[in-house]
């Protein structure tokens, strides 16, 4: 049972409204539009250099726009009086003191929120991190140094949370770990907008996805819908006849893999029940027909953010 | 670690009220706390604290060289002060950028000019807490002389106290301004000692830079509370070795990119 008890009027989270900016007349980030609502995780997802630490930067103040806006809970974040009270960040786990132990640097952060200092075991515990509390952060492995992230980034009891690469430097246990954790911030009504190149890892986590690439949001949307668009698998135990049938019908098709085709459904009108129909009209035996599963976002990913990757570097 | 996770611990309370802004107080707590809770940062006050100590054995151990009045011990103390102070002044302004944690800092309170004068408020305190010392130092050092059975010349007045005060402060200043203009330590550092040392190169040749530029000169009357016509002398080295500086700091540290 979810608890969704904020206030209605205000339904987006975090926003950006064409966000745009240039490092030395080069454009970093294009026209960046980004909803997050309350009880879902987006993922913004992109290669390296493809703008979105930028864009999280001017989203929480430390990167002015050329051109945009961009608000949390309804406004611009600088005016926002104790930010860390509505929105918890994790912008860089290496932009730490590396002589200050883990509790220091987590009492700091609790102090400037104005939580109750007892907060900061639960979160050292939360996060994992009770018995290496006392050594100094740069003793600390990359892991640890996330988690210690996390728990910063949760310590104002924010509604929302800002992460960029979380997943980084994480083993596939705390990998696992941080997606329950995220989960369940969502499902209590907190708002989750994290950033990664780690296919795998945002398709487990989120439930929206903008890609972006180049700068530009190249994708965007529920990450079922996006996954659904693009590849139905239609295996026949006769391919000759299936292929004539899908031809007769007009839907494009390749080969493969093995002696299955896979159909682009990318205009949206072919679905695996017109597919059925076509081989039922056609007296074609179907053994198989499904959503290619196999990387899916894999193959969304790389075709969407390939083309205009290059357009940039052009 | 624990997967399960009650509401409170997530803390995503949805009908709490906004929480009010930080107050100045706590932002100079926390500065004050970050100055002074490192291991280096402990290194560098005791490096100050014991190179006080250790000044005030020279006049001492070796009364012929030095002033045996109650301002010459005082003026001994600040030696080691004005030139590790600034140090300390120049690291809390910058240590942060050094170490990236701008990052956190800004994003708790965006509004940057509240945090660089609460780093200017506690590099004061620091400030004034060494002159504190220092002058429990002179006393004990003065102590020490007059139980050697030396004879030493004339008193404190409020004003020499104050002076010597207003001195530590002005260095303390110097060096912050300096840090909140140059955000990287080492340069910082190299920049605030070499421009030191050309101006009073420069003054040897010029009595105008000498009078109205050299710190060594200007700030050097404050300590000796000696302001008969000097005032105008100390504001204009004033204004450009910490005025100008910091302010120019400010403008930069709000428009900076972080990244």
């Amino acid at each position: 049972m979810r608890r969704r008890t904020r206030r209605f009027t205000l339904e987006l989270m975090i926003t950006t409204t064409a966000l745009t900016k240039s490092y030395q007349d080069v454009p970093v980030v294009r026209d960046v539009s980004l909803r997050c609502e309350p009880g879902t995780i987006t993922g913004f997802l992109g290669a390296n250099g493809a703008g979105k630490s930028t864009t999280l930067k001017m989203i929480v103040g430390l990167a002015r726009p050329d051109r945009g806006t961009a608000t949390i809970d309804g406004r611009p974040f600088v005016e926002l009086p104790n930010p860390t009270r509505v929105v918890g960040m994790l912008l860089d786990a290496s932009a730490m003191h590396p002589g200050r132990s883990g509790r220091s640097t987590l009492t700091i952060a609790a102090r400037m929120a104005g939580v109750h200092p007892r907060r900061v075991d639960h979160l050292l515990d939360l996060v994992g991190l009770t018995d290496a509390a006392d050594k100094r952060v740069g003793a600390y492995s990359l892991g640890m140094r996330q988690r210690l992230g996390i728990a910063q980034a949760l310590i104002g009891e924010p509604l929302a949370l800002i992460l960029d690469e979380p997943a980084n430097g994480l083993d596939p246990e705390g990998i696992a770990w941080m997606r329950t954790l995220l989960r369940d911030f969502a499902d209590h009504g907190g708002t989750v907008l994290l950033s990664s190149h780690l296919l795998h890892e945002v398709q487990a986590t989120v439930d929206h996805l903008v890609v972006i690439s180049g700068g530009a949001v190249v994708a965007a949307g529920r990450l079922d819908d996006l996954l659904a668009s693009t590849t139905i698998l239609v295996r026949s135990p006769d391919p000759v006849a299936l292929s004539a049938a899908l031809r007769a019908a007009r839907i494009d098709y390749v080969a493969g893999p093995g002696d299955a085709f896979t159909v682009d459904v990318a205009d949206g009108w072919v679905t695996t029940e017109v597919l059925a129909g076509v081989a039922r009209d056609h007296h074609v035996l179907l053994t198989e027909l499904r959503q290619s599963e196999t990387n899916g976002l894999e193959q969304l990913f790389f075709s969407l953010t390939n083309a205009p990757a290059r357009e940039v570097a052009a | 670690m624990s997967a399960s996770l009650s509401t409170r611990t997530l803390g995503v309370d949805t009908t709490r009220s906004a929480a009010g802004p930080i107050p100045f107080s706590r932002l100079v707590g926390v500065e004050w706390t970050k100055a002074t809770d490192t291991r280096a940062a402990r290194w560098l006050l005791a490096i100050v604290a014991l190179s006080t100590v250790g000044m005030m054995l020279a006049p001492i151990l070796a009364p012929k060289r030095f002033d045996q009045t109650y301002t010459g011990y005082l003026e001994v103390a600040s030696i080691p002060q004005v030139l590790f102070l600034p140090v300390v002044a120049i690291l809390m302004l910058t240590g942060e950028w050094s170490h990236r944690s701008v990052i956190t800092t800004f994003t708790q309170e965006p509004r940057r000019i509240r945090v660089v004068t609460a780093k200017v408020a506690a590099a004061l305190m620091l400030g004034t807490g060494a002159a504190v010392f220092g002058g429990v130092v002179t006393a004990a050092g003065l102590g020490v002389a007059t139980a050697s059975g030396r004879t030493i010349e004339g008193s404190l007045s409020v004003g020499d106290i104050t002076g010597y005060l207003l001195y530590l402060l002005l260095n303390v200043l110097g060096g912050v301004a300096v840090g909140a203009l140059v955000h990287s330590s080492a340069t910082a550092i190299a920049a605030y000692f070499s421009l030191n040392i050309a101006v009073a190169l420069l003054g040897t040749a010029s009595t105008l830079i000498a009078d109205w530029i050299d710190t060594a000169t200007t700030w050097t009357w404050v300590l000796d509370n000696d302001w008969g016509g000097h005032a105008p002398q100390v504001a204009v080295s004033t204004l450009v070795w910490v005025v100008i500086p910091l302010v120019a700091g400010v403008v930069r540290t709000q428009r900076r990119d972080i990244g």
